[in-house]
């Protein structure tokens, strides 16, 4: 199916509003490709994060907490939608394609999302550490050169403030009881420590987008803002502090896929894998 | 207080139990504005460890898709209930409280029927 018929396909048409009308011929092949780039790591991010989290519907701590982490997955979903189509305005490839049609070793995302569900206080840290850091990153998209991004990314940045309250009560609760939970707590962002900078790798045409102003800060410095945020909301709850460290150059490498990245690739594409090309 | 309230709640024991200080605490009771201007209404309850997860959970379960423009939490064991049907439903005749007791229809009806008959009777004579 081409990209021509899913845009006459109804349905498509009415999930669309979110996405700002926008002409990419408007930027250089250069800036193109650049944007391309950042968004479509962004949009992995995004959707691996919130197939992880989906695997808590049913089996939550309590039932309002299941409708809640649940609906946090679904958010994230939408929004990895939201930025597959604005790669797909970029380069003229489908988001479905984007999203369910590519082998693991294709995929951009942070290897902090590699990590499998584990325990309910692992999946708090891990969506912790990865939303404080998407904040700070769609914090510095908001002030972009190109508007269509700063406008989507706006809309992305109402739903994200309560993912970050609602993940800072859950630290906040798990920190605050000692024994099993805060144990459990500390252990995961042992765990998790080396890979959380992984967020911010430095991407192949960071710089083409930096000089146009399309993203306002580099990765990098991003990176330190996140850190001095991170060091001090743990010290507030007296959590271990996160080693300071530079953001890998190889944080979103999947050439090697991680074992529970090609388990969770296998079940996210299985329904799509069914039938090759079939219409839904 | 849990006396009063009991006293109160004379014959409805089973919902004032619910309440007040006998409440499970960990239940909310959630109140939702559909629009600016309009009442807080009783939209149900979530159940919840604090209060700021109760909001949370409000949100989730009555405005998640866009239904409220306010919500209010309150934790069920803060509510006083009062539900004796001695001081709300008192047996003897109130209708003289209310504005209903003056009401015109009866004697509208009565002024309706008597011109209708005169009317009658008028035509009758012009026969």
């Amino acid at each position: 199916m081409t990209t021509a018929d899913h845009a006459r396909l109804p349905t498509r048409q009415l999930l669309q509003p979110d996405l700002p009308a926008f002409d990419a011929a408007t930027l250089d092949q250069r800036t193109r490709d650049a944007l391309a780039e950042l968004l479509l790591s962004m949009a992995d991010d995004e959707f691996i994060c919130g197939f992880w989290d989906s695997e808590w519907t049913g089996i939550a701590p309590l039932l309002e907490e299941d409708v809640a982490f649940s609906s946090l997955a679904q958010d994230e979903i939408g929004h990895a939608r939201l930025l597959y189509e604005m790669v797909g305005r970029l380069t003229g490839e489908d988001a479905d394609r984007l999203a369910f049609h590519r082998p693991p070793e294709a995929y951009h995302h942070a290897r902090l999302l590699d990590h499998p569900r584990t325990d309910w206080a692992f999946s708090i840290a891990r969506r912790w550490l990865y939303d404080t850091a998407d904040a700070v990153r769609l914090a510095a998209l908001a002030r972009s050169s190109f508007r269509p991004l700063a406008e989507a990314v706006a809309k992305i940045r109402r739903e994200e403030r309560y993912h970050l309250m609602h993940l800072d009560a859950w630290m906040r609760r798990l920190a605050a009881h000692a024994g099993e939970p805060r144990a459990r707590l500390e252990s995961a962002l042992r765990t998790l420590a080396p890979d959380s900078l992984t967020v911010f790798a430095p991407l192949a045409g960071e710089a083409v987008l930096t000089e146009a102003g399309v993203l306002a800060e580099p990765m990098a410095k991003l990176a330190d803002r996140w850190l001095s945020e991170v060091g001090a909301r743990l010290a507030e709850w007296g959590l271990p502090a996160m080693a300071e460290s530079r953001p890998p150059a190889d944080g979103r490498d999947h050439a090697q896929p991680a074992e529970s990245f090609r388990w969770l690739w296998e079940e996210f594409t299985s329904v799509a894998r069914l039938e090759e090309g079939v219409e839904w | 207080m849990a006396d009063q309230q009991g006293a109160l709640s004379e014959g409805r024991r089973d919902e004032a139990g619910r309440l007040g200080d006998g409440a499970d605490p960990g239940v909310w009771e959630v109140f939702r504005q559909e629009k600016d201007g309009e009442p807080m209404r009783h939209a149900g309850n979530v159940r919840a460890p604090d209060r700021e997860l109760a909001l949370h959970y409000a949100r989730e379960f009555y405005s998640r898709r866009q239904e409220s423009v306010r919500l209010w939490v309150v934790q069920r064991n803060q509510i006083s209930d009062l539900s004796d049907p001695d001081l709300l439903q008192p047996p003897l005749d109130r209708t003289f409280k209310k504005p209903g007791g003056y009401v015109l229809r009866d004697k509208l009806d009565a002024a309706k029927k008597r011109a209708k008959a005169s009317a009658r009777t008028q035509a009758a004579d012009k026969e």
